[in-house]
């Protein structure tokens, strides 16, 4: 008897356990980005499937939040509001809460192609990685996808120049790369003050960041498969917010988004930036992202 | 037949030694098909399936000779029904295994199902109806040393889906059966039990501490004396922090759960009393992800499983990350010849279960924050869960059965689906159940359940914004009858006509039927059968683990068969 219990205890020193006493923060340094070899650092799009009725999601927000306190300007976030159980707005009967449609034909597009809301919510992509099959991530697998993102080299350096009427992207080519690449530019608004189910409560002044307010373009960065180090190509694209706008309340109005009500207004130029991305159509990984904000 | 057996033979000869004497022993296997159509249904809210039809299907084959016996089996997921994840699609063969054992130790190779005690710390099972199959992949042995001590190690990966989560885990579980061990005749039997889990999961994380070594532990203790029965188990697991960023939400806190039960019973007459706590006890396969394929371990629920639909139509989830709870049952079955056992007798169960929230949530852990709950705390804390119930059976004379049901069950619908305070609140119901089958002629039966369910809102949300009944955000279903007829041509066909009528929805066009045509034949180790129906939307549980099942509107085909 007495030597099988000395081989059950030996069992269990072997897949002994690592029982962490605090403090929790580690003391590691955090190795700063090294910029001196390359002008441009690699940067990590962070696109957070939510929705004002998803009580969870707020805690997506917070995480995404922290994982940019980390990094910095490397982490560009989107905050893309989806479906309608997620994301519809509630009847006027009920007003004032949740009348706001954040709903936008490209987000709803995204998330029907991506397969992101029918799992629950909140999930995200990180650069979407890992597609088909594991690129939609809970949001306690970002930190570890971002920092796996982050070791990459950069192919793209992106830069954007807005006017009140045009924005200029310049995607300039650091290495050589074969393949099909489209390029992405978006406007997201932040500090919109609406409301949002957090946990238990229905929290009336929700600071809501970063929100996907609509796709300028997504079309190929150029007619070439080939991009040679140091070239440089030119996007320009003129866009008048009031058009762009209108859009948004059309597609909540028409009842396109479900149970839509035409409530997607108010947009606020001041809070808005550009998100230009550049993705391999094929594999769908995001290789560059830059942000900047709009000069309206 | 003839090229499963050669498949089996090509399979089992990599296992040298038992291929020579294949011709021998033998093989079983049992198939089934799960065949759904998606109708599109605005009004209960049912989509189309693009495929328009989806499809489960799997086989099952074993073989077995003496000690030894292998097998598979194959899966078909095109695509899964609209309940299972999305994940599962394909088709596959995700379960293979041999085992043989041989002077006390049995080896088993490949995928297997296990569970350390009640699986507090650890359970691997399978559960077609949830869409739950966390198998095992890896070695497996046990080991019976001297009568009445049982050992059992394993090692292996948890499968999620198609796949197997990133998780490693080393288990390891001693069972000591003390009267076998020294073939004692003492008449109260104990038997022992202490088990041990950890998971290996590689994680780095740039702020936070993380342990890559997770591992949990379980004691239990068995005590049988006549007609009386004790179990109680208590497990632990060390700290599981996610691996996040966000500093409020790393909880480095340390896990527990208990579960102590008594029954008396001896015959006509029973009782049991179990209450259970959990806290911070949710163990997952993969630390980062979530959705129930990768719960790893079990919380037994505290609540009666209910077959009748409208007793069934809001059960309780069990919350392995907290909560206390109680349950109690009483058979009785009242003699022949008695006043009110009448000719045939009559059977009474009473039930009732109680399942409230911690002491301020479970405990938590880091470097700003600590909280550790009270160990029992009931009146003032958040209800979750609550059914007083009592099933009266009868048999009435030689043609007339009858099984009476009325129950009160409490639901926090908020808590229990995750919504936020004040969207659909609290629901108390009343349920009130008759099921009464006639023998027509020989062969011939008819089986009727007539059942109401009356629904009141608990909770006063009138200074709420919402503008439903008490304020409340979301619409109440309200009241709900059921009925059913099921007429029996035994041995072989069988015809059921069952309506489920919405009365009280809140919302007007919402006071729906949900009418449901079923047709079976079965005939030897063949059953076939087919319907037609709407499904409302709704949570199904078994055993406590739940899973959200979409409306539908279609016809449904199973088959099912065995050799």
């Amino acid at each position: 008897m007495k030597k099988y219990l000395t081989l059950l205890s030996a069992i269990l020193i072997i897949t002994s356990c690592d029982i962490v006493e605090g403090p929790y923060l580690t003391d590691e340094a955090i190795n700063p980005v090294d910029t001196a070899t390359n002008s441009y650092m690699k940067k990590v799009l962070v696109e957070d499937f939510t929705g004002h009725l998803c009580p969870n999601c707020p805690d997506a927000a917070r995480e995404l939040d922290a994982i940019h306190d980390i990094y910095g300007e490397q982490i560009i976030g989107m905050a893309i509001h989806v479906s309608k159980s997620f994301a519809r707005p509630y009847p006027a009967s009920q007003a004032p809460s949740f009348q706001y449609d954040f709903r936008t034909q490209w987000g709803d597009n995204w998330d029907n192609f991506y397969g992101i809301s029918e799992m629950g919510l909140p999930r995200g992509m990180i650069n979407r990685i890992g597609y088909p099959d594991n690129h939609k991530l809970s949001k306690d697998e970002w930190a570890t996808e971002v920092s796996n993102e982050l070791n990459k080299e950069v192919d793209f350096g992106i830069d954007i120049n807005t006017t009140i009427n045009s924005i200029t992207i310049s995607s300039n080519v650091l290495n050589n790369v074969n393949g099909y690449y489209n390029l992405v530019v978006c406007l997201t608004e932040s500090n919109i003050i609406n409301w949002q189910k957090d946990g238990q409560e229905n929290v009336e002044n929700y600071i809501h960041n970063h929100v996907l307010k609509t796709v300028l373009i997504d079309e190929g960065l150029s007619s070439t498969t080939n991009y040679i180090a140091g070239q440089t190509i030119e996007t320009l694209i003129n866009y008048d917010l009031a058009t762009l706008e209108q859009y948004n309340i059309d597609y909540s109005t028409n009842n396109t988004a479900e149970l839509g009500n035409g409530n997607a207004g108010d947009w606020n130029a001041s809070n808005m930036s550009v998100i230009a991305y550049i993705y391999n159509t094929n594999t769908k990984e995001i290789l560059q992202v830059e942000e900047s904000h709009l000069n309206n | 037949m003839k090229k499963i057996a050669s498949l089996l033979m090509v399979f089992g000869a990599s296992f040298s030694g038992f291929s020579q004497e294949l011709n021998t022993g033998e093989i079983h296997g049992d198939f089934d098909l799960n065949l759904q159509s998606y109708q599109e249904d605005e009004l209960i809210g049912a989509t189309a399936a693009n495929e328009v039809i989806l499809n489960n299907a799997y086989l099952n084959l074993n073989y077995i000779k003496g000690n030894f016996a292998t097998g598979l089996r194959y899966e078909s997921y095109l695509n899964a029904l609209a309940d299972y994840d999305s994940e599962f699609k394909g088709n596959g063969i995700p379960y293979k295994y041999a085992t043989y054992s041989v002077d006390g130790l049995e080896v088993t190779v490949g995928n297997y199902y296990e569970q350390l005690g009640s699986g507090l710390i650890f359970r691997s099972y399978e559960e077609k109806g949830l869409g739950i199959d966390n198998a095992m992949d890896g070695v497996r042995l046990k080991y019976s040393p001297t009568q009445g001590t049982y050992l059992k190690t394993f090692i292996g990966k948890s499968r999620t889906h198609f796949t197997y989560s990133d998780g490693i885990f080393r288990g390891a579980d001693l069972e000591i059966n003390t009267n076998e061990l020294l073939s004692s005749e003492n008449k109260i039997k104990t038997i022992l039990g202490g088990s041990f889990i950890s998971r290996y999961q590689e994680r780095s994380n740039l702020i936070f501490k993380i342990p890559q070594n997770v591992s949990a532990y379980a004691g239990r203790l068995n005590l049988m004396y006549g007609s009386w029965n004790y179990y109680g188990e208590y497990a632990y697991k060390i700290n599981d922090p996610s691996n996040v960023l966000s500093a409020s939400k790393m909880n480095y806190a340390r896990g527990n759960a208990i579960t102590q039960n008594i029954t008396f019973s001896k015959r006509g007459f029973g009782v049991s009393a179990e209450i259970h706590r959990t806290d911070n006890m949710t163990f997952k396969s993969d630390r980062d992800k979530d959705g129930k394929a990768y719960l790893i371990n079990y919380i037994p629920t505290l609540s009666k499983p209910h077959a009748y639909s409208l007793l069934a139509l809001y059960p309780c989830a069990t919350q392995a990350d907290g909560e206390f709870g109680m349950q109690f049952d009483v058979f009785y079955k009242m003699k022949k010849g008695t006043f009110l056992g009448g000719k045939y007798g009559t059977k009474l169960a009473f039930n009732y279960s109680r399942i409230n929230g911690l002491n301020g949530g479970n405990s938590f852990l880091n470097d700003n924050t600590e909280h550790s709950p009270m160990l029992i705390s009931i009146e003032n804390e958040e209800l979750y869960f609550q059914d007083i119930n009592l099933e009266i059976n009868k048999k009435i004379n030689k043609k007339i059965k009858a099984n009476f049901v009325i129950a009160n069950q409490t639901y926090n619908k908020d808590f229990l689906e995750g919504h936020v305070k004040g969207d659909y609140g609290v629901l108390n119901s009343t349920i009130l159940i008759a099921d009464i089958s006639f023998k027509i002629k020989k062969g011939h039966s008819l089986r009727m359940e007539l059942q109401m369910l009356n629904s009141k809102q608990l909770e006063d949300y009138s200074a709420h914004v919402g503008s439903y009944e008490n304020g409340l955000e979301e619409p109440a279903e309200g009241d709900w009858g059921m009925g059913l007829l099921e007429y029996t041509i035994s041995p072989h066909w069988f015809f059921t006509v069952q309506d489920m009528y919405n009365y009280g929805n809140e919302i007007t066009e919402k006071q729906l039927h949900y009418l449901n045509i079923t047709a079976g034949f079965i005939k030897g180790a063949n059953r076939f059968e087919i319907g037609y129906g709407k499904k409302r939307e709704g949570i199904f549980c078994v055993g406590g683990v739940c899973k959200l099942v979409p409306s539908s509107n279609g016809f449904n085909l199973s088959i099912s068969s065995s050799f």
